[in-house]
C-alpha cells in the first residue's frame, strides 16, 4: 500500500513525457498517425481535407510547424512537390530533410499503380513520374501505411515501442473488420462503370472492382474541353454509367454538364479525411466515400 | 528527475519471482542465438548533450552545436533486391532537376511614353508592334550533400548570357539560421528576390525599375537568416553583397548591406498575411546609397482548386548622397495590385503604380494603371494580356500593352510563398 503511494506520487510529481512531434501532409495521414500513436504522439496536418493537395499553398507559417517536428510523414511521388520542399527548407529543421530519419515518405511503403514503364513528359498532361500517389481511399495499402509509420514512431520512440505496437494490432483487427463490412456493401457495384474527374480514385476502383469508363481530364491536370464532355456522353451512354465521382475541391460544372446530357449522377465524394463534416478520421472518412459510392452505383 | 528514478528504483524492486522470459532459447548457452536488434536506450535531453560533449572533448573537437546536424540522412532509395550489372539509371540519379522556362510576347509602347518614361524588357521600341524576347532561364537544383542544396539559374537573354543566381543553402546550422553563400538576389522588398515567372503580372513595377534596377538588384555575397521561435512566421535577414552601381553608367560592383524582417500570419483557415520591411546601404564610392520599403502580402484562398484573392503593394524610397549622375536627396515609389484567380486557369488583376521619373526636373513623377487577363493553359504554359494607362510629366497620357507568353519545361523547384 505505501509503496504504491510512493509510487503514485513520484508519477505524479514527474514531469509528463514529451509527445513526438508528428506534422503529416495530408489530414488522412494525420488521423491514422493519431490512431496509431494515441497520446504519445502530437500530430498536426499541413493542408486540409477541403485543399486539393497538389495545390496547397507554400504558406510560411506552415514552416513554422514543421520548425520542431520529430517526424514528417508525406505521401511522396511528387504529390507534394508544388509545395513541401520550400516549406521544408525553411523549416530550419535538419531532421525532416528528404531520407532523414525524421521523414516517411509513406508511398515507399506500398505498391504503387500506374508506374509509367516506358518514357514520359507533359504531352501526358501532369502525370507523376513515380506513379499515383492517391492511395489513401484503399484500405489495402493503409494498412502497409499504418505498419510504416507504426514502425517508425517506435524508432524515433523506443520507450514507447510496446505501446506503438499494440495500437497498430488494434488498428489492424479494426480495419479487417470494417473492411469486411464495405466490402460486402460494395459487392454489388463490383464491374460497374464509372466516371472519375482526375485519376485520384484509381487504388479504390482497383479494391472495390469498379471499372474507369473514363475521365473528365482527357489528360491530367488538363480541364476537359467541350469535345472531350461530349464524347463522355457517348461513353456513359454506351457502358450505362450511373455515376461520376467528383472530389468536392473540383469544379463540378463539367460533371454537371456531363450529367445534364448522360443522365448520370454527379456524387461528391470527400477527396480527404475533414473534407466533410462526417469524415471525422480515416475510418468515418472511408465509411462515407464507401456509403456515398454504394447507394448510387449498388442500388 | 528525483521523482523520476524514485518512481524507477520502486518499479525494479524485487516483487514477485519474473516470469521466465518467453523469447530464451531451448539451446541457449549451447549456441549463440540470434539476438535482437539493440535499442538505444532513451536519453534526457540533457543527458544526451552532456554524452556530446564529452564525446567531443575525447575526439579534441569543438563542442557540438545545441542542434546536431542531420547526421541522420539514413538513404533508403527504392532499390531492387537482384539488379544484374547495377542500376541503368544510376548517373540519371544523379542528375540535378533541370529545367526552362521561356518568356516571349507582343508588346507596344506609345511614342510620348517611351519619350518622357522609357520602358525596358518587355516593353520594345517605341510606337510599334514588336515580338520580343525576355528571356530563357535555365534552372539547376539539387541537394548537394547532407549538409546544404544549391541552386543554379542562368539567364540567356538578348545581351548575352547571365547567372542571375547560383547559391548554395545550409540547412542545418544551429540556433534556427540558415544560411546562403553565392549570388543571389538581395532580400529587398517582396518582388526583388522573385523570379519574373511567379509574377503575377509580366512586367516589374515601375518603381523597382526606377530605385532598384532594370533587373532589381543583387549580386555576389553571403546572408545569414534567423527564424524566430514564435507562433507565427517571424524570419530577420541579413545579407552583404556586391551590387550594380547607382550610377547607370558606372561600371564594377559596389558592397551593399541589406536587413530585412518579415512575417507571416493566419487569418482564420483561408487568409494569409504578410508584412515585411527593408533596408540597405551602399557605399557608391564616391557618395551613399540608402535604400528603404515596407510590403505587404494578403491571400485569400478560395473554395476551388487553385482560387485566390490576393492584395500586394510596395513602397520604397531611395536617397543618393554625393552620387555621381545621380540625383541628390529621396525618391520614392509604390505599387498596389490585386489578383482574382476564379479558378485554376485564369484570373483578372489590377495595379496601380507610382514611380520617381528618370528625368531630372520633370517635376512629379510616373503615374500607371494597368489592367491584367491571365490563362493557364496548363500548370506549365501561361498567356498574360495586359495593357496599362500611363499618366506622365507634364500631364500628358500614353499607353502601353503586352501579350506575353511563357512555358516551363523540367522539373523546375517549387518557389516559396
Amino acid at each position: 500500500m505505501i509503496r504504491t503511494l510512493v509510487m503514485l506520487c513520484a508519477l505524479a510529481l514527474a514531469a509528463p513525457a514529451a509527445a513526438l512531434e508528428v506534422v503529416t501532409t495530408t489530414e488522412g495521414l494525420a488521423s491514422i498517425t493519431r490512431d496509431l500513436g494515441g497520446d504519445a504522439v502530437h500530430v498536426e496536418a499541413l493542408s486540409r481535407g477541403s485543399q486539393d493537395p497538389h495545390f496547397v499553398d507554400a504558406n510560411p507559417v506552415l514552416a513554422v510547424k514543421l520548425r520542431r517536428a520529430d517526424l514528417l510523414v508525406d505521401v511522396g511521388l511528387e504529390l507534394e512537390v508544388g509545395w513541401l520542399p520550400p516549406l521544408v527548407n525553411q523549416s530550419r529543421n535538419p531532421s525532416i530533410q528528404p531520407n532523414a530519419k525524421g521523414r516517411l515518405t509513406v508511398a515507399n511503403a506500398i505498391h504503387v499503380m500506374e508506374a509509367p514503364t516506358g518514357p514520359v513528359d507533359r504531352s501526358m498532361g501532369d502525370l507523376h513520374p513515380g506513379g499515383n500517389p492517391h492511395f489513401l481511399s484503399d484500405p489495402r495499402r493503409v494498412d502497409a501505411i499504418a505498419v510504416a509509420i507504426s514502425a517508425r514512431l517506435a524508432q524515433l520512440d523506443p520507450k514507447n515501442a510496446a505501446k506503438y505496437e499494440a495500437r497498430l494490432a488494434d488498428f489492424r483487427r479494426r480495419l479487417a473488420d470494417a473492411r469486411t463490412r464495405w466490402e460486402a456493401k460494395l459487392a454489388a457495384v463490383r464491374g460497374k462503370p464509372v466516371i472519375t474527374h482526375h485519376r485520384t480514385l484509381t487504388y479504390f476502383l482497383d479494391w472495390t472492382g469498379l471499372k474507369r469508363a473514363g475521365e473528365l481530364e482527357p489528360k491530367p491536370g488538363t480541364p476537359p474541353p467541350p469535345s472531350h464532355v461530349a464524347d463522355l456522353v457517348g461513353v456513359v451512354r454506351a457502358e450505362g454509367v450511373r455515376a461520376i465521382l467528383v472530389e468536392s475541391y473540383y469544379d463540378l460544372r463539367p460533371a454537371e454538364t456531363l450529367a445534364a446530357h448522360s443522365g448520370a449522377k454527379v456524387v461528391v465524394i470527400p477527396g480527404d479525411v475533414g473534407a466533410d463534416p462526417a469524415a471525422k478520421d480515416w475510418f468515418s472518412y472511408e465509411d462515407l466515400l464507401v456509403s456515398r459510392v454504394a447507394q448510387v452505383i449498388g442500388s | 528527475m528525483y521523482a523520476w528514478l524514485l518512481a524507477a528504483a520502486i518499479a525494479a524492486a524485487p516483487t514477485d519471482p519474473s516470469p521466465p522470459s518467453t523469447q530464451s532459447s531451448p539451446q541457449a548457452g549451447s549456441q549463440s542465438a540470434p539476438q535482437p536488434t539493440p535499442q538505444p536506450a532513451p536519453q534526457s535531453p540533457e543527458d544526451r548533450a552532456k554524452l556530446e560533449r564529452d564525446i567531443a572533448r575525447e575526439l579534441g573537437a569543438s563542442p557540438p552545436s545545441t542542434q546536431a546536424p542531420s547526421a541522420a540522412p539514413t538513404p533508403t532509395p527504392s532499390v531492387q533486391a537482384d539488379t544484374t550489372g547495377g542500376s541503368p539509371y544510376a548517373r540519371l540519379l544523379l542528375m540535378p532537376d533541370i529545367s526552362a522556362i521561356g518568356r516571349a510576347g507582343l508588346s507596344y509602347v506609345s511614342p510620348i511614353t517611351g519619350q518622357r518614361s522609357p520602358r525596358d524588357l518587355p516593353f520594345g521600341e517605341p510606337g510599334r508592334v514588336r515580338p520580343v524576347f525576355e528571356e530563357l532561364e535555365l534552372g539547376l537544383q539539387a541537394v548537394v550533400d547532407p549538409y546544404a542544396r544549391a541552386d543554379v539559374f542562368i539567364g540567356f537573354g538578348n545581351d548575352g548570357v547571365s547567372v542571375e543566381e547560383a547559391y548554395a543553402t545550409w540547412l542545418n546550422l544551429p540556433y534556427d539560421l540558415q544560411a546562403r553563400g553565392g549570388k543571389f538576389f538581395a532580400p529587398f522588398g517582396r518582388v526583388n528576390p522573385q523570379h519574373p515567372h511567379t509574377w503575377e503580372f509580366a512586367d516589374r513595377p515601375l518603381a523597382l525599375t526606377r530605385l532598384l534596377g532594370p533587373d532589381g538588384i543583387g549580386g555576389a555575397g553571403f546572408d545569414v537568416s534567423w527564424l524566430a521561435p514564435v507562433s507565427w512566421f517571424s524570419e530577420v535577414r541579413v545579407s552583404y553583397q556586391s551590387v550594380a552601381p547607382a550610377d547607370p553608367s558606372g561600371t564594377g560592383t559596389r558592397p551593399a548591406g541589406f536587413l530585412r524582417s518579415s512575417q507571416f500570419f493566419d487569418v482564420g483557415e483561408r487568409t494569409t498575411v504578410g508584412v515585411g520591411a527593408s533596408a540597405a546601404l551602399a557605399d557608391e564610392e564616391p557618395g551613399l546609397r540608402n535604400l528603404v520599403g515596407g510590403d505587404v502580402y494578403v491571400k485569400r484562398r478560395l473554395a476551388l482548386t487553385g482560387a485566390y484573392l490576393a492584395f500586394q503593394g510596395e513602397a520604397l524610397a531611395r536617397r543618393l548622397a554625393g552620387v555621381a549622375n545621380g540625383p541628390d536627396g529621396w525618391q520614392w515609389g509604390m505599387y498596389a495590385q490585386a489578383v482574382l484567380r476564379p479558378d485554376l486557369r485564369h484570373g483578372y488583376g489590377v495595379r496601380f503604380e507610382r514611380a520617381p521619373s528618370v528625368f531630372e526636373g520633370a517635376g512629379g513623377g510616373d503615374f500607371r494603371t494597368s489592367g491584367l487577363f491571365f490563362y493557364d493553359l496548363s500548370e506549365f504554359q501561361r498567356l498574360r494580356f495586359q495593357a496599362g494607362w500611363d499618366r506622365l510629366p507634364g500631364g500628358v497620357n500614353g499607353f502601353e500593352a503586352i501579350a506575353a507568353m511563357e512555358f516551363s519545361i523540367g522539373a523546375h523547384g517549387a518557389h516559396p510563398f
